[in-house]
C-alpha cells in the first residue's frame, strides 16, 4: 500500500480507539480491523496537539451533517471522496434508495473489500466502489459507477483537503461544483494556516512529511475560499463549539479574528448556480 | 514585577496539567508535551497579558519558549 492509505490506517486506529471509550463521540465497530497494519503505530508516530480528538470530533461532525442533510433533502447520492478506511455505509441509518459511493485509489478499495468480505460486513445501504486517481480525471469512473451529475448530491471530503495544494483543493471543490445539480451540498474540512507555520507544530508535520504525506495547504479565510470555488458555506464551526465536540476538546475556542490562533474549519457548504 | 509574570505563565502551565504541583524553570515545555502545537497559542496569549506584550506570530523564535528560564529571559528580563 501506498503512504495515503498508511494514512487511513491511522484514521482507523483514531476511530477504532474512540469506539472503545466509555463516552464515544461515535462506535465504528470495523475500525480495529481495518486499522492494521500500522494504523494504531502512526497514532504514536503522529502524536500532537489536538490531532486524536480532532479526527473524533471531525468524523462525528461529518456523520451529524450527513444524516440531517440526506433526512432533510431528499438527495439519495453520496459520494465519499478519498474514502479511506470509511464505514459509514456500515454503521449509519440511510434513507431507502440511498446510493452512496466510495472512491479511494484500487489498491486500497481491494484491500478494503477483503477484510470487510473477511469480517462478513453487511452494508446498510447501495454501495459502490470506484477505484480511481484523485489526481486524474475521476468523475468519468464514478459515473460509470452510476453517478448521475443531474441529480442533487451530497460530496463528503473527510481529511483530504489538508494534503492537496491551494490550487489542488480549489480545483477540487470546482471540479464538484461543476458535476454538482442545483440542492447538492458539500461536507468536509479545512486547515488554518497557523497549524502549518507554529513552531509547536514543527516535529508533528516533519513526521507526516517525512512519510509521503504532508499537510500543505491551510486557510484563515475558509468562506472566501469556499465562494472563489463556487460553493456557499451554510455551517461553519471549530472544535470545540457545540456540535463540533463541545466538551471534548481540551483547547480554548478562540474568538473568530484572534491572532496566530490555530483554526480547524468543519464546514457544511451548499453549490452555488446561476 | 518580572517574578510575577512568571509566575502566572507557571501557574497557567501547571493549571493545564492537574497532575503536576511544580514546574522547574530548566524544564522543557515542548519535549514533556507540558505545552502542544495547539496549547501553544494560548501560552503566547498567557504571556501577552502577563508582560503587556504583543507577540509577533511570523517571527516567533521557538527558542524563547523553550522553558521558564527562556520565556522569563526573552519576555520579563
Amino acid at each position: 500500500m501506498d503512504a495515503v492509505s498508511y494514512t487511513a490506517q491511522w484514521m482507523a486506529a483514531a476511530r477504532a480507539q474512540e469506539s472503545e471509550r466509555e463516552d464515544p463521540l461515535f462506535v465504528d465497530p470495523l475500525a480495529r480491523d481495518l486499522a492494521a497494519p500500522r494504523g494504531f503505530e502512526l497514532i504514536e508516530r503522529y502524536v500532537g496537539g489536538g490531532v486524536l480528538p480532532f479526527i473524533s470530533i471531525r468524523t462525528r461532525f461529518l456523520d451529524d451533517a450527513i444524516q440531517e442533510i440526506v433526512a432533510g433533502s431528499g438527495i439519495q447520492q453520496v459520494v465519499l471522496i478519498a474514502a479511506g478506511m470509511d464505514t459509514r455505509a456500515f454503521r449509519l441509518d440511510w434513507p431507502d434508495g440511498t446510493e452512496l459511493y466510495e472512491v479511494d485509489h484500487g489498491p486500497l478499495i481491494t484491500e478494503k473489500r477483503r477484510r470487510l468480505d473477511a469480517l462478513g460486513a453487511e452494508p446498510r445501504t447501495d454501495r459502490r466502489e470506484v477505484s480511481a486517481d484523485l489526481t486524474q480525471e475521476w468523475l468519468p469512473s464514478l459515473e460509470a459507477a452510476g453517478f448521475d451529475r443531474n441529480r442533487p448530491t451530497l460530496w463528503v471530503a473527510e481529511g483530504l483537503t489538508f494534503f492537496l495544494t491551494e490550487e489542488q483543493a480549489g480545483g477540487l471543490l470546482q471540479l464538484l461544483a461543476s458535476a454538482s445539480a442545483p440542492g447538492s451540498h458539500l461536507a468536509f474540512d479545512l486547515l488554518g494556516r497557523a497549524m502549518l507555520r507554529s513552531p509547536f507544530s514543527k516535529r508533528f508535520l516533519d513526521h507526516l512529511a517525512a512519510d509521503g504525506t504532508p499537510w500543505v495547504f491551510g486557510t484563515d479565510e475558509p468562506e472566501e475560499f469556499l465562494t472563489a470555488n463556487g460553493w456557499k458555506t451554510t455551517d461553519l464551526r471549530e472544535p470545540g463549539q457545540p456540535g463540533a465536540g463541545e466538551g471534548r476538546w481540551p483547547y480554548e475556542v478562540q474568538p473568530r479574528g484572534r491572532r496566530g490562533a490555530n483554526r480547524l474549519w468543519l464546514i457544511r457548504a451548499e453549490v452555488v448556480t446561476d | 514585577m518580572s517574578s510575577a509574570g512568571i509566575d502566572k505563565v507557571r501557574d497557567w502551565i501547571l493549571g493545564r496539567h492537574p497532575e503536576r504541583t511544580e514546574l522547574a524553570a530548566d524544564v522543557d515545555l515542548i519535549e514533556s508535551r507540558l505545552v502542544d502545537s495547539l496549547a501553544f497559542v494560548e501560552l503566547v496569549y498567557t504571556i501577552e497579558d502577563a508582560a503587556g506584550v504583543e507577540i509577533d506570530f511570523d517571527a516567533i523564535d521557538i527558542e524563547d519558549f523553550q522553558t521558564l528560564a527562556t520565556i522569563e529571559k526573552a519576555f520579563f528580563a
